[in-house]
């Protein structure tokens, strides 16, 4: 008996590990690496991509599932149109992007090359965009070569065309084509709330919780929502008094004992405030760990405030009864709302190449911009400045109701968002010192951070 | 005296009464918010009943509402649904291929190191699932496995086989031997005893052991969220990403219904099947 | 047929034929189930000690035997904390539940109105996931819940902040909550299989011999279910130990429990962090292994005594 099992076991192991190795040791597909060398090259045409890309049949789009009314658009709107092109649209759902860009590292670091993986679009922006651009995980420079491009700015000359070459301060070299651009807007609960009462700085919010202790509360970095609102946090302490400006720098112009120094008096106002949060009576604050948490506290009245990226999330939440019926939004902080762009893109590995080009280009058309903007309350990433007479008021048209602002109000208190190379910093450091409560000093944790993050 | 002594054998105390009472309302009870929830277009607190309920809101909004989204093919519900029939029907057959043979040795033979053996076919049960599904992931993302029905469900097949080899050895050992022998004493072959004579005599244990092997396949839910990387969902799966906030709306009210469905239409049907006297010589010793 | 040539055959050398037929048989019947788990689940465990020993060449790394993650991990306090939070949420739940299974058998074994029925209806949460259970548990026990909305009703609370906080806390209430709903049915079961099998008559004998109702249930009862408890207790603890989405969706956040902290690892991009987070998951087999053996060998040991006394 001992020794048969023994022997099934080496023999087991001897196969587990021979098929390890020799899948380790594949290559990418040659045809897959040719069409994404022609294509980048500029020697192929669109009627070229569309054929390969009907060939293919089917393009594997990753994105963040949270959202009923994005998934029912997705699968109601893009994926007939993607059908008529000749494309089956697979859409996946993860509940975290960064599942999806660990998928397709974990499956490049398995020998997994180009035209081998299983992801071909993934939504993203941000640290998973600079990730994936560190690791040499994207595709190409590929969004100013497909037909719709010309919906966007690409004229570095003009300051508008910002958030089409940077992401997060990263230069995106058209490896990721926008497709919505939002902004961090706060709503409140009239309910509880009115007007007057209603803070418009960090430091009204600090007075508001001194006399309403537990009313308010933020998303738990390091989900992006929670980043922003620490960052935002830290442009409006930042000691020089200039914002968000010095957080344009990366992390290796800007240095460890610099940003320390930038960031400690936000820190403390985040600490200061930590004893007066949701639950803190209770002797821990709770920070939801995503927007359906804080949607579900906001509505119960368990607090009064949800800030969140979202220019017409006031509109969905009525809609769709996650809101309170007293909701709307306010400035806040003034001057210093985060406003970005979210991307769609390619992988390396990209099994089916010419569909994620086909399905790029389709998302940044007038016609699904528009209708993204109607039905699922995501603002445009294409620029209307751009478009034509027609199309722009189609735009316009298809925007829907603002509560409580106007959009002159969110225009005049826009504020850029940090470099991604700070964001892990930043949110290591909120991890450690605000989470973990740890004794060190903030310019030791980031400098630890900084050490790590250069490993 | 004596029948005092009785008296607490035959009738139940008035705190089991209270006990009995107590546990159906903490095993049932939360399905009825869970259905008002299900209805809910929004119930906030401290209303006991929505404010407004989603039939009210159905015609005007633009996006399917509560069950309009759960029974749209929008929610995935089907989708889920269909994945835990597939890798639960083929994780039951392969694991009964796997354990009926297996299961006859157990009971009919005797050998060294069977006590050994058979303790080593329980071990699944008792190793952590979050260690064996890492592991596994590791692997099955090399062999490009990962993501796929077949790696779903060799997977499932871990912590299946323990329980399905006991309820068949159990089976085995309740079936006496003399039907085959008086079968091979009038000449039928191997072949024509197993099918004629042994299979439908371990008919009703095996169905009880299909059912149940069917049952804690579609339970699981780290094994197929580890393994299939959000390709393939199956209904724990589908209700694990729609309520990791923390937070349940109506739709997801009505998936978590949805979910506990093929449970329940199960329990209606194993009791048929599944006898305690079976099931506790699986587990009782 | 083979017995008619071998007729002449020496009896020592039919035997052997058979033997080795017989013998054969044995092992064909055997191989799949040997190979099966042999090959995934032992296979999946000796990779994962082999990586969180330093072997990984497909990610380029290998100095195996490299104890460092080992070291990384054991040396900071956090998981220190992480394995006390596991162990803690898996010890509590499964004795709660095992005290509610057994009262729920004591009852269940006798006759009552409605049995049939009742029947059916305590094996609910058995027949359903996990994740069901933890969507009835953020549906009643958070604190804008059912739970905390009948304490407003009865004036007791006037803000959903006043209610007691039991989801997203380190003591893991909500946890516990899930696991006891979901192991009393599934202990029950067993521990009500044995009571069916035994028979009350020892149990009717000790009171008519004046044994108090206590003094049966722990000389008489207790140890004729004891094969039961052991067996379902097993179960329920390793399940609980190794569980990761009722920590991860009700836990209190950092520190985690210990699958949900290899399970952060092993998504970060970093690759020695999922050798460290390999290293985590051999660490949770190793306690949990040298928890339940013990477990065993008390339990034998006790059964040895019993069987001399």
């Amino acid at each position: 008996m001992t020794g048969l099992t023994k022997a099934a076991l080496r023999k087991g192991l001897m196969t587990a590990g021979a098929l390890v190795l020799t899948t380790a040791l594949a290559h990418g597909d040659e045809a897959a690496e040719q069409f994404r060398a022609d294509f980048l090259d500029g020697k192929l045409s669109w009627e070229d991509v569309s054929k390969r890309a009907a060939d293919e049949g089917k393009v594997n789009f990753y994105y963040w599932g949270g959202s009923d009314t994005i998934n029912v658009w997705i699968d109601s709107v893009a994926a007939p149109a993607m059908k008529e092109l000749g494309v089956t649209l697979n859409p996946v759902r993860i509940t975290n992007t960064k599942d999806a860009i660990d998928l397709v590292l974990a499956e490049k670091n398995a020998g997994k090359g180009v035209g081998a993986g299983s992801v071909d679009a993934i939504w993203v922006n941000g640290e998973n965009f600079y990730t994936m651009k560190q690791q040499d995980a994207l595709f190409g420079s590929f969004a100013q070569k497909v037909p719709n491009a010309a919906n966007f700015d690409w004229n570095p000359d003009d300051p508008r065309s910002l958030l089409n070459l940077r992401d997060f301060g990263v230069v995106t070299d058209s490896k990721e084509i926008p497709w919505s651009g939002q902004q961090y807007v706060c709503a409140v609960n009239r309910q509880y709330v009115d007007a007057a009462d209603t803070p418009s700085t960090f430091e009204d919010m600090k007075a508001y919780l001194e006399k309403n202790p537990g009313k308010f509360t933020y998303v738990k970095p390091p989900h992006y929502i929670g980043n922003t609102f620490v960052q935002s946090v830290m442009y409006a302490f930042n000691p020089d008094g200039n914002g968000g400006v010095p957080f344009q720098q990366s992390i290796d112009d800007l240095g460890a004992a610099e940003l320390a120094r930038l960031i400690k008096p936000g820190m403390e106002y985040l600490k200061s405030i930590e004893p007066m949060l949701l639950g803190a009576d209770g002797g821990k604050a709770r920070y939801p760990e995503d927007i359906a948490a804080l949607d579900g506290l906001f509505l119960n009245g368990e607090v009064y405030f949800n800030c969140k990226f979202g220019l017409y999330a006031v509109h969905t939440g009525l809609q769709t009864g996650a809101y309170p019926e007293k909701a709307e939004a306010f400035i806040f902080p003034k001057g210093l709302m985060i406003a970005n762009k979210n991307y769609l893109a390619i992988p390396a590995n990209s099994p089916n190449p010419a569909s994620a080009l086909l399905l790029a280009n389709y998302m940044a058309s007038v016609d699904s911009q528009a209708s993204k903007l109607e039905n699922a309350g995501m603002p445009v990433g294409i620029d209307v400045w751009k478009l034509s007479a027609d199309d722009a008021s189609m735009v316009q048209k298809a925007a829907p109701p603002l509560y409580g602002v106007t959009q002159a109000d969110l225009d005049a208190n826009v504020a850029p968002d940090t470099n991604a190379s700070l964001v892990d910093v930043i949110e290591g450091t909120w991890l450690e010192y605000i989470e973990r409560g740890s004794s060190s000093s903030i310019e030791e944790i980031v400098d630890t951070m900084v050490k790590q993050m250069a490993q | 005296m004596a029948r005092k002594a009785t008296n607490t054998f035959t009738h139940l105390s008035p705190f089991q009464r209270f006990y009995l009472v107590a546990v159906a309302a903490l095993i049932v009870g939360p399905f009825l918010p869970l259905i008002i929830q299900s209805l809910a277009f929004r119930w906030a607190w401290p209303n006991l009943l929505p404010t407004v309920w989603w039939m009210e809101q159905r015609e005007r909004s633009p996006i399917p509402l509560a069950w309009d989204y759960v029974l749209s093919p929008y929610s995935r519900v089907y989708e889920a649904t269909f994945n835990t029939m597939v890798i639960g029907i083929a994780v039951t057959v392969i694991c009964l291929a796997i354990c009926l043979p297996a299961a006859r040795v157990l009971a009919r033979e005797s050998f060294r190191g069977k006590n050994s053996f058979e303790f080593f076919l329980s071990l699944p049960l008792i190793v952590p699932e979050a260690a064996i599904g890492i592991a596994l992931l590791m692997i099955f993302i090399n062999l490009g496995l990962a993501g796929s029905y077949v790696g779903i469900i060799i997977a499932h097949l871990i912590p299946t086989i323990p329980y399905m080899v006991r309820m068949l050895t159990a089976v085995y050992q309740g079936l006496g031997r003399e039907f085959e022998e008086q079968a091979m004493i009038l000449g039928a072959s191997r072949w024509q005893i197993l099918r004629m004579v042994t299979l439908p005599m371990l008919m009703p244990g095996v169905v009880a052991g299909a059912l149940f092997t069917f049952l804690v396949s579609s339970n699981i839910f780290l094994l197929t969220f580890f393994l299939g990387q959000g390709k393939i969902i199956t209904l724990p799966t589908l209700l694990f990403s729609k309520i990791s906030g923390g937070t349940l709306d109506a739709s997801a009210a009505g998936i978590t219904l949805i979910v506990s469905l093929p449970g329940i239409i199960l329990l209606i049907i194993s009791e048929r099947f599944i006898k305690e006297e079976a099931f506790g010589k699986g587990f009782g010793n | 047929m083979a017995t008619q040539d071998t007729a002449l055959d020496t009896r020592s050398g039919r035997r052997s034929t058979a033997q080795r037929n017989a013998l054969f048989l044995r092992i064909a019947e055997l191989a799949p189930i040997v190979i099966v788990l042999f090959v995934l689940f032992g296979g999946a465990l000796v990779l994962a000690l082999l990586q969180s020993l330093g072997f990984a060449p497909w990610f380029g790394i290998n100095t195996f035997p490299d104890f460092s993650y080992f070291g990384a991990l054991w040396g900071s306090s956090a998981f220190w904390v992480s394995l006390g939070l596991t162990l803690y949420y898996g010890l509590v739940s499964t004795i709660i539940a095992l005290i509610m299974a057994i009262v729920l058998s004591l009852a269940l074994i006798k006759p009552f109105r409605g049995k049939t029925l009742y029947k059916y209806l305590y094996k609910l949460p058995l027949m359903i996931p996990y994740t069901v259970g933890i969507a009835l548990a953020v549906l009643m026990l958070g604190n804008g819940g059912i739970l905390s909305r009948l304490m407003a009703l009865v004036g007791m609370i006037d803000n959903p902040g006043d209610f007691p906080q039991i989801l997203k806390t380190h003591y893991g209430w909500g946890i516990i909550a899930v696991y006891v709903w979901k192991q009393v049915p599934f202990m029950t079961l067993a521990i009500y299989a044995v009571l069916l099998g035994i028979g009350r008559e020892t149990e009717e004998a000790a009171a008519i011999l004046g044994a108090t109702r206590r003094q049966i249930f722990f000389s008489v009862t207790l140890p004729q279910i004891l094969p039961g408890i052991v067996s379902s207790t097993l179960i329920c603890f390793a399940f609980n130990v190794g569980a990761f989405e009722a920590p991860f969706i009700l836990g209190g956040g950092y520190p985690d429990t210990l699958p949900v902290v290899a399970w952060r690892y092993f998504n970060d991009a970093n690759y020695a962090f999922q050798l460290q987070g390999m290293a985590t998951v051999v660490s949770i087999g190793i306690v949990a292994g040298v928890i339940l053996f013990a477990y065993l060998a008390v339990y034998r040991r006790y059964e040895r005594m019993r069987g001399r006394a």
